[in-house]
């Protein structure tokens, strides 16, 4: 049994630490997200179990983490159905080769960097329980990920939604995400395959078979949904139930099929009706709990898990910095090179680049199953959520230099904003900032 | 085929096709790379416990015959902390199949267990990566004591984990 009143106590801890440092970022200019991704950390032993190990043992003893964790875990589940509500395919094509060769360069070019930097990192910071394709894979879909709920509030906040700049970027960024999810089924399998008697190939049937049956049967009847919404305003709270079913059914389904339960709520986030007015809706039904509370415990897990003590001495800072720069020279430069080819303006061409160089939250939600399945090791974990919070941080006030709001508001094109309301991290906008 | 049509699919070669194939070489090449030798786990600690006890600083392993070590590997550095034991943590590093950590007590447990003037558990092992699971054999000894007699001890893994993606 959980101690109810510890659990109570961590939770209004995390909160309260989430809110204070998230206004503060806001003042800095950043998404609140960006501050409470740094709370995470700062309640975990890199600074709170440093400075005071005491208070940090009695907050948050090993034991309790359990509960925590689970808590945590329900909340990306719905959080990933949200992300996955908000992608529409039909984007891309509105954009023709230009983001097709952005969105797929932005994938290559830090996956291929990460792979080489593995050979350089993986006799040093993995051991051989893990196999060299694993790992240069893992890192190279951890490095190619890119935060669509962060980028997305990054450009609400920025009123860029509607620009050229803002479509292109949400398009990419929601192929980027769909492309490294399916990496990372990939490497999944590959992983948990080697301790299953099943045979790989078994276990991708399956999924193929499940995705095909989320694909062409399941998302027939989920306009239903949609029909319901439209002739009634509004989805009763069975529907609305049934749906938290549906969500919860589909990724226990890819769990039990060998990958993960965020592949199965992501699936079915995705397969869900696109239709404006009804995903906004939705969406105002489970952001609220989900990103003011749910959210922030799974980045205080985090946080508990980063440990920024293991990168210690001079050789471990260098390969953390390693890994920031081939990050950010893989997403940033990358994209940037391909849409300035595809014949973007160098200046957005850059701002583009800067953007999908946003990580975020989904690096996190990517680094907490690699160390799960103990593809990464602590301290290459630790690095990479350092990885993931400087290149977080950076976009605000890079974009503010490359592409400052006169510029683009002076920019030629304004296509209409995307169709589908994505997940931007604040609940329906209403929440202050 | 349009110019534009042209123009992307050279630019989609160079840019997608290009690095995939170089992916494709560094997979290949990284197969031969070897990585340090996996201690990562937890593993069960046999020992003689009166011998532990009777080191100075031997009350911060506390030997039972349930004594489990969990250690946390990072490449060669490694933490390592007592499973349901007092509250020490250590950390080491590992060379080839050699192994060599230093156990801390908490402050209050220090006092308790006789680490005083600055003495740590220390402890000298290697890995056998032949024996499956795993096993570990070595030494206890107390840093900064000439006349303490070291301990020996065995340590097996429990729930070894398999090659992560050996396919």
């Amino acid at each position: 049994m959980p101690d109810l009143s510890k659990l109570v106590l961590q939770i209004a801890v995390i909160l309260v630490a989430c809110r204070i440092v998230g206004t503060i970022f806001r003042k800095l200019g950043q998404p609140r997200v960006v501050g409470e991704m740094f709370a995470g950390i700062l309640l975990g032993p890199s600074l709170l179990g440093w400075m005071a190990p005491g208070i940090s043992a009695y907050l948050f003893p090993a034991a309790s983490l359990g509960f925590l964790n689970a808590l945590s875990q329900i909340g990306i589940v719905v959080f990933m159905f949200l992300v996955g509500l908000g992608i529409n395919p039909k984007e891309l094509k509105k954009h023709g080769h230009a983001a097709v060769l952005t969105s797929h360069v932005s994938i290559t070019a830090p996956f291929v960097l990460a792979a080489f930097l593995s050979l350089y990192l993986y006799p040093k910071l993995s051991d051989d329980s893990v196999a060299f394709t694993s790992f240069a894979l893992f890192m190279g879909a951890a490095m190619s990920i890119t935060a669509f709920p962060v980028l997305a509030r990054i450009l609400t906040e920025r009123d860029l939604l509607g620009s050229r700049l803002g479509t292109v970027a949400i398009a990419c960024a929601a192929v980027d995400d769909v492309t490294g999810w399916c990496i990372l089924a990939y490497i999944v399998v590959l992983i948990r395959s080697a301790h299953n008697p099943t045979s790989i190939w078994l276990t991708i049937g399956g999924i193929v078979a499940f995705a095909l049956i989320m694909i062409y049967g399941v998302r027939r009847m989920l306009h239903r949904y949609e029909t319901i919404y439209r002739e009634r305003g509004q989805l009763s709270e069975n529907l609305m139930a049934l749906m938290l079913l549906l969500v919860l059914v589909s990724a226990l389904c890819t769990e039990w099929l060998g990958i993960h339960l965020l592949f199965g709520s992501f699936l079915m986030g995705a397969i869900m009706p696109k239709e404006q007015k009804f995903v906004r809706y939705v969406l105002d039904r489970f952001e609220t709990i989900t990103v003011t509370l749910l959210l922030p415990l799974f980045f205080a897990f985090t946080g508990l898990r980063t440990n920024i003590g293991l990168v210690k001495g001079p050789d471990m800072w260098m390969y953390c910095g390693l890994i920031i720069l081939v990050a950010t020279v893989g997403k940033l430069g990358g994209s940037t090179v391909a849409s300035w080819l595809s014949g973007m303006p160098l200046r957005e061409a850059a701002g583009l680049g800067t953007l999908m160089n946003t990580r975020g939250l989904m690096e996190l939600v990517i680094l907490n199953i690699g160390l799960e399945i103990k593809v990464i090791s602590p301290a290459l974990f630790s690095m990479m959520v350092l990885m993931a919070l400087f290149t977080t941080f950076m976009t605000t006030p890079i974009l503010a230099i490359i592409c400052p709001d006169r510029i683009l508001r002076e920019a030629p094109v304004r296509i209409p904003a995307q169709e589908t309301p994505v997940a931007t991290l604040a609940p329906a906008d209403r929440i202050s900032a | 085929m349009s110019r534009a049509n042209r123009n992307f699919i050279i630019a989609y070669i160079l840019l997608v096709g290009l690095p995939i194939v170089g992916l494709v070489g560094v997979l290949r090449k990284g197969r031969s790379l070897t990585a340090p030798i996996s201690v990562d786990g937890v593993w069960r600690v046999q020992a003689d416990p009166v011998q532990v006890a009777a080191l100075p600083c031997g009350k911060t392993l506390a030997f039972t015959p349930e004594t489990a070590l969990a250690i946390s590997q990072s490449g060669r550095n490694f933490t390592l902390t007592l499973v349901n034991g007092p509250k020490s943590t250590g950390s080491g590093v590992l060379d080839g199949t050699s192994l060599k950590a230093s156990v801390v007590s908490s402050a209050t447990w220090s006092e308790e267990a006789g680490c005083g003037n600055g003495r740590e558990l220390s402890l000298v092992a290697t890995v056998d990566p032949k024996t499956d699971p795993r096993s570990l054999a070595g030494m206890l000894s107390v840093n900064n004591c000439p006349s303490c007699t070291s301990v020996e001890f065995h340590a097996v893994r429990l729930a070894p984990p398999a090659k992560k993606g050996s396919h």
